[in-house]
């Protein structure tokens, strides 16, 4: 059955310098799909979110979210479109507290641009209660939170601000075992409210549990697609392995070549 | 659990007043040692009085500067600035006369605005660091000054008596400083801007992660651009007052304001790092900083003293805050594997 898509990327161009980050990419996300875009350091996956997200513009191509299309995208327009980034480089201020973090760019004023600082507490301490996040009070400073919890920060932004598309680049990384479990729990929690999402790992074992299908980027193509029935984590995981090796799909897998 | 929430919220609040009650107590010990030393000059009203007239020089620049240092920028241009805020008025009233006063601070408050515009601009849009751009635009604007009076000063005694002048710098009741009701003016104006209304939370933002500040959609160049136009403005103003309280305006107005308006900041708690940062603290910090002038000339010292002093004042707040805030990485740490 055809889903709504949200974005889709169509012959996207990223050159940095002569350094060309992505080559001719299409790719699209679905209503309450969830994308695991993998492969090695260095591929472009970063790159592509932070276009959809307006961090950088495209050299070619255009993005068409919700069917509007666009040369590129600036933050603020895609925060408006309801689009959310997840950063690999937090994007929290780690001094301030949680419910000013959540609410950072997206600030709720009174008039003349004051702060609704007690709705911006309440609406905080609403959106964390979803994700379960209740241990802190949302007056403490988010560096006194561990990792797996400023990531359930950031993600609480998505479902207070309404987001239907969450970006999320390797939430996992730098996590513990046992926190990387709690994230996962909030990416699956945001798929049960219907939204979207992108995650980023060059970790399978992490995106493969949550994710719907697949995408492997390598050198600044995409150069395989597939949907999580059709292989298992470790066919998964060795697929990627011979890709990073040697730039191509291994024979036996040729069907799921993206081109 | 509960008990575990409530045990951290009031560690938290205690956290976060703790550096203002550590400074604040460092004035208190300052003013008993001074007191004990010289009770006859600390038990006279009058030296409070000439204290309150002479700290809104120091304290208002700092005010804003506050802001800067919160952004994770520095401004060392603002004591030139403080003076081409100053001349442009005391051209502006000797070539028009008494009638045009206010003409006089508008163009002077104009010129601290594109001061500020251009040290904007060097620092976002050509992306030279502030601390660097600042030290051209410094020379660049004292310059202006020495160029245009030849190094002369410019005697204003004929436009003492006026209102406009005694709104600035004359007495309320005959006892407080208008300046001094100025500097609370302005205290309570960037205390609500930085705590209250959404400018003050982008400046916070982008001093403690430009980066996230960005990507969340703040338009940091636009932000920093216009703090520094305030700025700007609120130098010229901060030049205007010392000129009008001396009558006179002299070429090198402001030259003393620059370390020691740094100073109160630093003193306050804020540090030059960014991201934090409070102007209560630069308050007490300016008020310290006048303190020990006034203090050590009181106890009987030499004026050479006072730098001394103030060297020790700054080093000893500075260790104290290091320490404090040490204390609280470890307890951030400790906190979060708590959390796992």
């Amino acid at each position: 059955m055809p889903q709504e898509v949200i974005v889709k990327l169509k012959n996207i161009t990223k050159r940095f310098g002569r350094v060309v980050a992505l080559h001719k990419v299409n790719f699209h996300v679905e209503r309450k799909e969830i994308v695991g875009l993998v492969g090695d350091n260095g591929a472009g996956k970063s790159t592509l979110v932070k276009i959809i997200f307006g961090v950088h513009a495209p050299n070619e191509g255009e993005i068409i979210v919700k069917g509007m299309r666009f040369r590129r995208l600036t933050p603020k327009k895609a925060y408006e479109l309801g689009i959310v980034l997840v950063h690999q480089e937090r994007t929290l201020c780690p001094n301030h507290p949680i419910w000013r973090n959540v609410f950072i760019g997206r600030e709720i004023t009174k008039k003349f641009g004051f702060l609704d600082i007690d709705k911006m507490k309440a609406l905080a301490e609403k959106a964390l209660k979803e994700l379960g996040l209740t241990k802190m009070p949302v007056e403490t400073p988010v560096k006194f939170l561990s990792g797996g919890y400023q990531q359930g920060v950031q993600i609480s932004r998505a479902i207070l601000f309404e987001a239907d598309l969450v970006l999320l680049d390797e939430p996992t990384s730098m996590l513990s075992i046992s926190e990387v479990g709690k994230v996962l729990e909030y990416v699956r929690e945001l798929k049960n409210r219907g939204k979207s999402a992108v995650f980023i790992s060059h970790n399978i074992y992490h995106v493969y549990p949550v994710a719907d299908r697949f995408v492997v980027l390598d050198r600044g193509k995409v150069v395989a697609q597939f949907y999580k029935e059709d292989l298992t984590v470790d066919e998964v995981s060795h697929i990627m392995q011979a890709i990073a090796r040697t730039g191509s799909l291994p024979p036996e897998y040729k069907k799921y070549s993206a081109s | 659990m509960i008990a575990k929430k409530s045990r951290l919220s009031i560690r938290e609040i205690f956290g976060h007043y703790k550096l203002q009650t550590a400074i604040t107590g460092i004035l208190v010990v300052l003013w008993i040692i001074f007191t004990l030393i010289n009770p006859k000059a600390f038990g006279n009203p009058y030296l409070y009085r000439s204290m309150l007239t002479i700290i809104p020089f120091t304290l208002i620049p700092a005010i804003t500067l506050t802001l800067i240092i919160i952004s994770g920028e520095i401004d060392l241009s603002f004591s030139s600035v403080m003076a081409v805020g100053a001349l442009v008025m005391a051209l502006t009233w000797k070539a028009l006369g008494p009638n045009f006063l206010v003409l006089g601070i508008i163009l002077g408050l104009l010129a601290g605005l594109v001061a500020g515009l251009l040290n904007g601009v060097l620092i976002t849009k050509i992306g030279i660091p502030s601390l660097i751009a600042t030290i051209g635009t410094m020379f660049f604007w004292r310059g202006v000054v020495l160029v245009v009076t030849n190094g002369f000063s410019i005697p204003l005694a004929e436009f003492r008596g006026y209102p406009v002048y005694q709104l600035f710098v004359g007495r309320l009741g005959g006892v407080i400083p208008a300046q001094f009701i100025w500097a609370i003016v302005l205290v309570i104006l960037f205390w609500v801007i930085l705590n209250r209304h959404v400018f003050g939370a982008c400046i916070y933002y982008i001093g403690d992660n430009r980066l996230a500040a960005k990507m969340l959609g703040i338009n940091t160049d636009r932000t920093l651009i216009i703090l520094f136009m305030i700025h700007g403005m609120v130098a010229a103003f901060a030049g205007m007052l010392p000129t009008m309280e001396m009558a006179t305006f002299w070429p090198q107005l402001g030259d003393i304001y620059m370390l020691k308006s740094i100073a109160a900041v630093v003193v306050g708690g804020t540090p030059i790092t960014g991201g934090i940062g409070t102007i209560y603290g630069t308050v007490i910090g300016a008020i310290m900083l006048e303190f020990i002038e006034t203090g050590v000339i009181a106890a009987g010292a030499t004026g050479f003293w006072i730098r001394l002093i103030h060297g020790l004042v700054i080093i000893v707040a500075l260790s104290v805050q290091g320490i404090l805030r040490k204390e609280e990485i470890l307890r951030a740490l400790e906190s979060r594997l708590s959390l796992r």
